[in-house]
């Protein structure tokens, strides 16, 4: 009977371009991690970032692909495990997606390994009433592990498409184009009970998928075992942690910073913009608006591009490098203990490492924690505690060059503090937390090409974020020292800045371009540091307090985007404190030891 | 008699299964060992939900990989790393032993 069915909606399905009043709307859903992004590029030319850990995609994206005749709708969802019963933030959306008229038909894209989790999410997608069609994405990583899917057999018991892929090398797309005509319904009994739904997909699965239990992928299953083992994994991490360092550190903030602060522009940018200013502009003012102490030019675009793009470009190869192998989550495991006395568990190691590149964006992330108290507090340390890549750049350029204690001290304060607020915030606040499940993926080979793509598009991004940015600080600091206002501003400031903090007064409006971008802040600081106007203790403890201070507005903006008003100014006003007193304890501290570093 | 009869006498943490041998907590199980997941004990937070969308069901195939820090199982194609308190929930029923 079944095959029937199967045959009837196969032919009845016309192949012929069909008028419609608008585009057909396709989403991709699947579990975390199976490629979906990956296809969604392939199939409308649009890059969105592609990683090897569960929670790359947190939001919707939409793109339009030419599929035979017709132009469609696109629109790549975050992973879900499932459609129903307990769902995170992330796997909200993509249910609305599903469940709403925004969508009319459903590709499911699976990893052919897992074709038994697969199935139990086909059968919670046919609930929803929506023509479909199945793509069995990375078929190689199964065959190389002894993994064979009958295709035609699933096909013919699903009563849907069934297409092999290997969507990063573009096999499959054609077939998965032709396939869409012929999308239907699946023929699936209807369980009212998860557990009865997960009994058909195992009972079809052993049907349909023929394992051997030899492997080929020696290499990766060794890499995954000794990364995720304590006694090797560790002095892993220690490697990993130095490596980056090395490249980020000394390579990116050290000497690209200095050929291209010291060189390209000290020597020939601007030297030459004060040449052409001062031989053709005949209004002081004007000139020092672009070439003058807070000038555009000299100030705005030199910090950007001399002393932050280069460190961020490096990270960001770097932290490519490490997303894609599939390494992060596996530092999850050890983290998992500690993260509970912060009221969180070892999943939220994702957000916090990728705070590291961007906190805006990592605020975004939090959606993959299980419940809304994980939510508020990982947002909070990682306004607080947890530096992104341009800072933590400026803070290894600068305490680099003091020692390494210098360095020490400064993360053994900001990661005391971190657990200190968390610890409080876990008890604090109402809620639970929720118990550790994470899905390791496969390590893997990065794949140069997506690497590049993704460190450049992050590149651009932080350009156009930045730089905009960078260049409204410095007008706006060049109004306010115009206007007479700086010098009112550090006056405010001078009992906290050069009293409770020990800093120069300079330091005072730093602090103010901080708040408009934290690595805009950190680069001030930096230049300071440079013409040797910072000690070793002063530079210690302003970057402490730089570290732990207020989020750029950036941040803060999208701390209300995800948590409301109230949410964000609450944690503004709960870290302002606390980053000051921290300084203050901090400076009184190492003056009362007499550490000079 | 009442005594021989009642289960009281069973070792904590394993659970009777007529005819098929012991069923064995996951979290006390060492790494190497493979068996069959028999049952997942609910909570009141939706765990045997989370496990059942990620594959951990009632007949899948399980290895342990490593039991410290975490306890971190391969559950028929997906690596799972969870905390012991969910690895105590994960009855599993035990066969042959290899490394």
């Amino acid at each position: 009977m079944s095959c029937h069915v199967v045959h009837e909606r196969a032919t009845a399905a016309p192949r012929v371009l069909t008028l419609r009043p608008r585009p057909l709307r396709i989403a991709l859903v699947g579990q975390p991690n199976v490629g979906k992004s990956v296809v969604f590029g392939r199939l409308t030319g649009r890059y969105v970032t592609v990683s090897n850990y569960p929670g790359t995609t947190v939001a919707v994206t939409k793109g339009r692909a030419p599929v035979g005749a017709e132009v469609c709708d696109i629109i790549d969802t975050p992973g879900v495990n499932a459609l129903d019963g307990t769902l995170s933030e992330d796997e909200r959306i993509t249910r609305d997606v599903v469940a709403g008229t925004e969508c009319d038909l459903v590709i499911q894209i699976a990893d052919a390994r897992n074709l038994r989790r697969a199935l139990m999410l086909t059968s919670q997608i046919a609930t929803f009433a929506k023509p479909m069609v199945l793509a069995l994405n990375m078929v190689d990583e199964a065959f190389a592990r002894g993994i064979v899917v009958d295709a035609a057999a699933l096909e013919a018991e699903l009563g849907v498409p069934v297409i092999e892929m290997v969507a990063v090398e573009g096999r499959g797309l054609s077939e998965l184009r032709d396939a869409l005509a012929r999308a239907g319904r699946p023929h699936v009994p209807v369980h009212p009970h998860a557990s009865d739904r997960a009994v058909w997909a195992h009972q079809l699965t052993e049907r349909v998928r023929h394992a051997s239990s030899l492997s080929l992928a020696y290499v990766q299953e060794a890499l995954a075992r000794l990364t995720r083992r304590p006694e090797t994994g560790l002095p892993i991490l220690a490697a990993v942690l130095y490596s980056l360092y090395l490249f980020v550190g000394v390579f990116g903030a050290q000497t690209l910073v200095k050929l291209l602060e010291d060189g390209v522009f000290g020597k020939g940018i601007n030297p030459a913009a004060i040449w052409i200013a001062n031989r053709f502009v005949p209004f002081a003012f004007v000139r020092d608006f672009f070439v003058g102490e807070y000038g555009l030019i000299t100030m705005g675009v030199t910090y950007a591009i001399a002393i932050v793009l280069p460190v961020v470009a490096t990270f960001f190869l770097m932290f490519g490098f490490l997303e894609d192998s599939g390494y992060i989550p596996r530092l999850a495991i050890f983290c998992d203990r500690m993260f509970r006395i912060m009221g969180l568990n070892g999943k939220a190691v994702l957000p916090m490492v990728l705070g590291l590149g961007c906190d805006t964006m990592a605020t975004m992330t939090t959606r993959i924690l299980g419940t809304p108290k994980e939510r508020l507090i990982a947002i909070m340390l990682l306004a607080l505690g947890i530096p992104c890549s341009a800072q933590l750049a400026t803070i290894l350029g600068i305490l680099g060059g003091v020692s390494f204690a210098a360095l020490a001290t400064l993360f053994g304060v900001v990661v005391a503090q971190m657990f200190f607020v968390g610890w409080l915030a876990a008890r604090v606040l109402k809620g639970d937390r929720s118990e550790f499940i994470l899905e390791l993926p496969p390590i893997r080979w990065p794949r140069v090409g997506n690497l590049l793509t993704k460190t450049r598009l992050r590149v651009w991004w932080y350009l156009g974020e930045a730089v905009p940015l960078f260049l409204a600080g410095t007008m706006l600091l060049f109004v306010l020292d115009r206007a007479g206002l700086l010098g009112y501003l550090s006056a405010i400031g001078r009992p906290i800045v050069t009293s409770l903090l020990g800093l120069p007064e300079s330091t005072a409006q730093i602090f103010v371009m901080g708040f408009l971008r934290r690595d805009y802040g950190a680069a001030g600081l930096f230049q300071l540091a440079h013409n040797g106007q910072l000690t070793g203790v002063q530079a210690v403890v302003a970057l402490t307090v730089m570290t732990l201070f207020v989020p750029c507005v950036a941040n803060f903006m999208m701390m209300v985007r995800e948590r409301g008003l109230k949410t964000g100014l609450t944690i503004l006003a709960v870290i302002t404190p606390v980053a000051i007193l921290t300084g203050a304890g901090l400076n009184g501290v190492l003056h009362a030891l007499g550490i000079k570093f | 008699m009442h005594l021989a009869s009642s289960s009281d006498g069973k070792p904590r943490g394993q659970h009777r299964d007529p005819g098929r041998g012991f069923l064995r907590p996951l979290s006390s199980l060492g790494a190497g060992t493979s068996g069959e997941i028999a049952d997942v004990l609910p909570d009141s937070n939706g765990r045997t939900d989370r496990l059942l969308a990620l594959g951990v069901t009632p007949g899948a195939a399980i290895t342990v990989l490593q039991t410290f820090p975490g306890v971190v199982f391969l559950c028929d194609q997906t690596e799972l790393a969870v905390e012991r308190g969910v690895a105590d929930a994960i009855l599993v029923r035990v066969g042959e032993t290899r490394r």
